[in-house]
């Protein structure tokens, strides 16, 4: 029991921080509940060094302490501290700001879990941690287009976790165990495989938002506040995929179900570059386009069981995406929701236009960029896969993704008509720019660092 | 000391220098340009003296990237590499130099250009697979910005034409590099080249692969539609350098990546990629003679040029006698060269005409060399060396190409044929410029001023130099390439 424990320090200050925040938000100090979530943050990812190289599970299994559990927090932590920090650029000052924070290390918190989880009820506990609070947060302004997508959002969740739950029991009665490490024992039970895979691909692609799960994300992230939407674009997106890294390893490579999956993300990469192209909301248009990017998360899901580096190539392309989707948003944030916001922003602030456009590359897979050596691990994954057709509709994706992308690089460098003023920038906002441009440059070039 | 490292990268961070300043005066930022590109120049002339090494790579520099998938950062140098490297210097000083009166967001340009001499030498000194592709594509970035920020009337379309085609362009490559990485478990090119890793189908597949990646940016008829548009609207600098030093990256890959790593698929090969050749050389000197656009014509003419090379490789691919073999390999990496002089010289030239008559029609002009004989003689000059006038840069090579397809493939030698269309085509487009009756409306050009000339006469005294005594030259490259034929 201690021993447990130990192993989940990581996660229990975050829980404890969270509770510290709901009584900071309580007594009216949005401030200190920022550096309360801030802190926290920053010990709990710390705390996670010394597990990295651990391999091993507590509470019987359950919970797995591994490397894409240990990988996984210094992805998400560090994403969800810019993401506080660009929600605090975003709604200082508005009221119930401190519970949006409290809200967001939940929801944190049920993304680890998901990360970790090696077991059938701490999966679902980690989709109802993640669900409930990305409603809330969705909803947040109260207006109606936040209502609308919240609803959507909540139904969509709703049905998706029953069903997945429903799947799930199909998993317990072939295996006859709980446990994830147990599935080894669905070989042969073809029809069972098969029943509980979809369950989970619905439950987790759902929050990965692979086509056709995808219709609640950019309603979704168009009616949240946009630092909500850059927030759960990254950090439950993630989890889910590390969620289906930790279900699918054990799972027989049986029934084609890989080539289903590799389907599946060749149709979300495809359909979520189409979609982008057309629109000019800038909101909607980085949605699809992270719909899009969960296609290419998932040619490293196709690849488990049978690549080495397919957990690696999750985890780097994981972590790449955090950085440029973040930052992104954050540009966003500065410059406007709409595609015509993005004029002349290159001259009227040359930094910001150079960051925008290194996350746009970086998005489309340009080196030396840090999107393009997890671009790089995750064909070599799907290739060592042997999905050769798969590499290729990926590659092709690539051009329309930059067509996608170029379409929001042009304006930055183009004469604007009006010379707005310049409001300085909130300089929380600063930061995140900052290191996740330093992220998206540096760790293109020092990619050594991540597991192989 | 690491040479070559400091010739890569010297580029970069001076441009990341000059972004730091807080205040960018335009004189200043050309003036540390035309320092940066000057001491590039003077490091690749010591990486010369150094020397290289025959039957593999010189000057080794290597530290360790991301070893959990075996990529190091590996730079060296052979004869193929050398050549290009050196080319590459001088025509990125000289485009400094010549740049030097562009005054429209100065930074910004000059950055750009240090990005893409950082990225041209790394591509021609990488040793491995990825490093080589990180070069390569971000080479690419660097030309897109380039000519959407400063080229002609219709630079937008005409750039993001040029990045989406070579983008789709390089990424095939990229399965290629990674095929061969999954055959050998490192990404060391230097191991792909001694023991090629692929074998059967999936060397075939590699090399279609590489071959469409190549053929782009050579670029070979049918994919070359890309260029003409992208050098008709790109600045001068920047068409010097794509078609100086871009183009040779698909020339140089070809021989490289293609002809060393998958050998045996490119002997299978061998009579298609010479055919592949061989149109684009007859249809790059047919559509160049239907051009009444100057930069037009000479862009297909590089069509036209880099077909030779194609042919040079796959000749000596085909050829059973070593000796034919590495002729066809010397006669290609030497092409390779007196076309980055030759197009370099003319482009400049088509440039510094359009800078005084903001046209580039060839029916516009008329008896110009009484004007402006600088201009005049020098563009005389290098139109007769690209038609490959003997004595001048281009001929040595072209020779060479010629005598090995004769020996092996002998109905390639229809190739001859496109030198009497690019003979009609500059004697016809000299005829209508600088000779005949004077147009009044030239009446007051002005002449090549000393910053011109400082630009143009280097590349002129090559060109002679190359062509009459291209011993020192050819002594680099025979080094690596008898190691090849053999």
């Amino acid at each position: 029991m201690e021993r447990d424990l130990a192993f989940l320090v990581p996660e229990l200050l975050l829980a404890g921080a969270a509770m510290l925040m709901i009584v900071a938000e309580m007594l009216r100090a949005p401030r200190l509940v920022l550096v309360i979530g801030l802190v926290a943050l920053g010990l709990s990812a710390g705390l996670t060094l010394p597990l990295l190289d651990a391999d091993t599970t507590v509470f019987g299994g359950t919970y797995r302490i591994d490397a894409i559990a240990g990988w996984a927090k210094l992805i998400l932590l560090p994403g969800t501290a810019l993401a506080l920090l660009m929600a605090r650029a975003e709604i200082a000052g508005r009221e119930r700001e401190g519970s949006v924070y409290a809200v967001i290390m939940l929801v944190t918190l049920g993304a680890l879990m998901l990360s970790g989880a090696g077991d059938m009820m701490v999966l679902i506990i980690g989709v109802v941690m993640t669900g409930l609070g990305s409603f809330a947060l969705v909803t947040y302004p109260r207006d109606d287009a936040a209502t609308e997508a919240g609803m959507k959002y909540l139904v969509f969740g709703a049905v998706t976790g029953a069903v997945m739950i429903y799947g799930l029991t199909f998993w317990f009665a072939g295996a006859g165990s709980t446990l994830f490490s147990e599935l080894g024992a669905l070989e042969g039970q073809s029809l069972i495989l098969i029943a509980g895979l979809i369950a989970v691909i619905v439950g987790l692609g759902y929050k990965a938002a692979l086509v056709p799960l995808h219709f609640w994300a950019p309603d979704a992230y168009d009616g949240a506040p946009i630092s909500i939407a850059a927030y759960l674009s990254v950090i439950t997106k993630a989890a889910a995929f590390f969620a289906f890294a930790q279900v699918l390893r054990d799972l027989p490579r049986e029934a084609g179900w890989p080539f289903a999956l590799a389907l599946i993300s060749a149709a979300t990469m495809t359909y979520g570059y189409l979609a982008a192209l057309v629109q000019t909301n800038l909101v909607r248009l980085i949605a699809y386009s992270s719909v899009a990017q969960s296609g290419y998360l998932l040619m490293g899901v196709v690849a488990l069981g049978v690549s080495s580096i397919a957990v690696p190539s999750l985890l780097v392309f994981a972590a790449a995406y955090v950085a440029m989707n973040l930052g992104a948003f954050a540009v966003i944030m500065v410059a406007g929701r709409s595609l015509n916001d993005l004029e002349g922003v290159g001259r009227s602030r040359p930094w910001l236009g150079v960051a925008m456009v290194v996350f746009l590359l970086s998005l489309t897979g340009i080196p030396p960029l840090f999107g393009f050596v997890g671009k790089v691990y995750l064909f070599m994954a799907a290739l060592e896969a042997g999905y050769l057709w798969l590499a290729i509709i990926g590659i092709l994706n690539t051009v329309l993704a930059l067509g996608v992308y170029l379409r929001m690089v042009i304006p930055i460098y183009r004469t604007p008509e009006a010379t707005a003023e310049r409001a300085p920038i909130a300089p929380p906002l600063v930061a995140v720019i900052v290191v996740a441009t330093a992220v998206t440059l540096g760790l293109g070039l020092l990619a050594a660092v991540f597991p192989g | 000391m690491p040479l070559l490292t400091i010739a890569t990268f010297l580029p970069i961070l001076a441009g990341l220098a000059l972004m730091a300043l807080p205040d960018r005066p335009a004189r200043i930022v050309h003036g540390v340009s035309i320092a940066a590109t000057g001491a590039v120049f003077l490091i690749t002339l010591a990486i010369w003296a150094r020397g290289i090494v025959p039957g593999g790579f010189a000057q080794i520099e290597e530290i360790a990237w991301i070893p959990a998938i075996g990529a190091a950062y590996r730079l060296g140098l052979d004869g193929l590499s050398l050549p290009l490297v050196l080319l590459t210097s001088l025509l990125f000083l000289l485009s400094a130099i010549y740049s030097a009166r562009v005054g429209e967001r100065a930074a910004s340009y000059v950055v750009l250009m240090l990005m893409l001499e950082t990225a041209s030498l790394g591509t021609f000194m990488a040793l491995d697979g990825l490093l080589f592709y990180v070069f390569f594509e971000v080479s690419l970035v660097g030309m897109y910005f380039m000519i959407a920020g400063w080229g002609y009337e219709d630079r937008q379309r005409a750039a993001l034409m040029f990045f989406l085609y070579t983008l789709l362009g390089s990424l095939p490559l990229l399965l290629a590099i990674i095929g061969l990485y999954l055959g050998s478990g490192t990404f060391d090119m230097r191991a792909w080249i001694d023991a090629p890793p692929l074998a059967g189908i999936a060397a075939m597949l590699a090399l279609i692969a590489m071959f469409f990646t190549f053929a782009v940016k050579i670029p070979a008829f049918p994919v070359h539609t890309w260029l003409p548009a992208a050098h008709v609207q790109a600045p001068t600098a920047g068409s010097v350098i794509l078609a100086g030093v871009m183009l040779k990256f698909g020339t140089y890959g070809l021989v490289r990546f293609a002809y060393q790593m998958t050998p045996e698929a490119f002997v299978q090969a061998g009579q298609v990629i010479l055919a592949f050749g061989v149109v684009s050389a007859l249809y790059g000197a047919f559509a160049a003679l239907a051009q009444s656009d100057l930069k037009k014509m000479i862009a297909y003419t590089s069509v036209n040029h880099m077909g030779y090379v194609v042919m040079g490789v796959a000749v000596a691919a085909l050829a059973t006698d070593p000796r034919i073999r590495t002729i066809g390999l010397d006669g290609a990496s030497l092409q390779m060269v007196s076309h980055g002089l030759v197009t370099g010289a003319l482009f400049f030239l088509v440039g510094m005409l359009q800078d005084r008559a903001h046209s580039r029609g060839i029916g516009e002009f008329g008896g110009l060399l009484g004007r402006v004989p600088w201009l005049g003689w020098a563009f005389i000059l290098s139109a007769f060396a690209s038609l490959g006038l003997p004595g001048l840069a281009h001929f040595p090579a072209e020779f060479q190409i010629f005598l090995a397809t004769l020996n092996a493939a002998p109905w390639a030698i229809v190739a001859i044929l496109a030198i009497v269309v690019t003979a009609a085509l500059y004697l016809r487009a000299i005829a209508a410029v600088f000779l005949g009756e004077a147009n009044p409306k030239w009446a007051d050009m002005p002449d090549l001023d000393g910053r011109e000339k400082l630009v143009i006469v280097p590349l002129l005294i090559l060109t002679v130099l190359v062509g009459v005594a291209p011993g020192w030259l050819i002594d680099i490259i025979h080094t690596t390439m008898t190691g090849l034929g053999g």
